[in-house]
């Protein structure tokens, strides 16, 4: 009768992954959290085809506070978030919400259209619709079938197909 | 006074949302993910007050509940866009905030009130106020 089972064995080490798992699970929070090093606001951007859409993620902040320019195809915003009342730095048990001034221009990849630029900011998300400019759609250019020496004709047409 | 909410960590944190539920809608938007929003608590004379960051989340979309000491809320974005095709540069995940948090018995649940401006909740969890010491008279037969 066999006293070492390698199914118990392997338990043992799926015990040992779940264990590591959270522990560096348990890291990852502990540096994500303070959010060191990441830029303010986060933000993403999407090609819709005819235009750009921008979000940004502004929670706290109203649209009389925010500050947004377009110029030379790039996008700055800039505002401040201001810490909820007067509460004393004493009094905080836990603070991983930034506060203070923020700034971040992005450069949008094409030529947008300055003067239809639209925004939207809702529950403190930003939406931020950039059209691009008609020169910048793709233009379409036709091809003809070249007609260069008469003599070889057959052959480049041979070639085409 | 011992900590009287402790943050917890949660089970899954920035991981794709394995639940069955989303996998009925893992086929429109494949990559629906649970977020931990960065939260503020502090001190005041009343209790603690618990302020969360979600930007995207509206009050209807907002579910808070207290349960056996565990205040839990969870809020769900409604994504600006489901084509994910159409992302160029991503610095976040599109996804739905999740965070737990263990109250201890000096707060008094049924007083606790929440209020969501412009994508930050702030929840106000007061004391249980202190029990007066009662004078119990006592008659002479």
């Amino acid at each position: 009768m066999p006293v070492f089972r390698w199914g118990s064995a392997f338990d043992a080490f799926r015990d040992l992954e779940r264990e590591v798992d959270r522990w560096v699970r348990s890291m990852d929070i502990a540096f994500e959290n303070p959010r060191i090093g990441r830029p303010y606001p986060m933000l993403n951007l999407y090609d819709l085809g005819s235009e750009y859409l921008i979000t940004a993620e502004l929670s706290g902040c109203t649209a009389a506070e925010l500050d947004l320019t377009v110029a030379n195809g790039v996008v700055t915003m800039r505002g401040k978030r201001t810490p909820a009342g007067d509460v004393p730095e004493d009094r905080f048990r836990r603070r991983e919400r930034p506060i203070g001034n923020w700034e971040r221009s992005i450069s949008v990849p094409e030529r947008i259209n300055d003067d239809d630029v639209r925004a939207e900011l809702n529950d403190g998300l930003l939406k931020l619709y950039l059209p691009k400019t008609p020169s910048a759609a793709p233009k379409q250019i036709p091809v003809t079938k070249g007609r260069s020496e008469i003599s070889n004709e057959n052959a480049t047409e041979g070639e085409s197909r | 006074m011992s900590e009287t909410i402790e943050p917890q960590q949660p089970e899954r944190d920035d991981s794709p949302n394995r639940d069955d539920s989303s996998l009925s809608q893992s086929e429109e938007s494949p990559q629906r993910w649970v977020r931990t929003p960065p939260i503020d608590i502090y001190e005041t004379e009343e209790g603690l007050v618990l302020c969360a960051d979600l930007p995207g989340v509206s009050a209807e979309n907002l579910d808070l509940q207290v349960q056996d000491n565990r205040l839990t809320l969870f809020g769900r974005v409604d994504m600006p866009n489901d084509r994910l095709e159409t992302l160029v540069h991503q610095e976040y995940h599109q996804g739905d905030f999740l965070r737990s948090f263990i109250l201890s018995d000096d707060v008094d649940h049924e007083r606790i009130s929440a209020k969501l401006t412009d994508g930050v909740l702030e929840v106000r969890l007061p004391r249980v106020p202190r029990s007066q010491p009662r004078k119990i008279s006592i008659q002479a037969d």
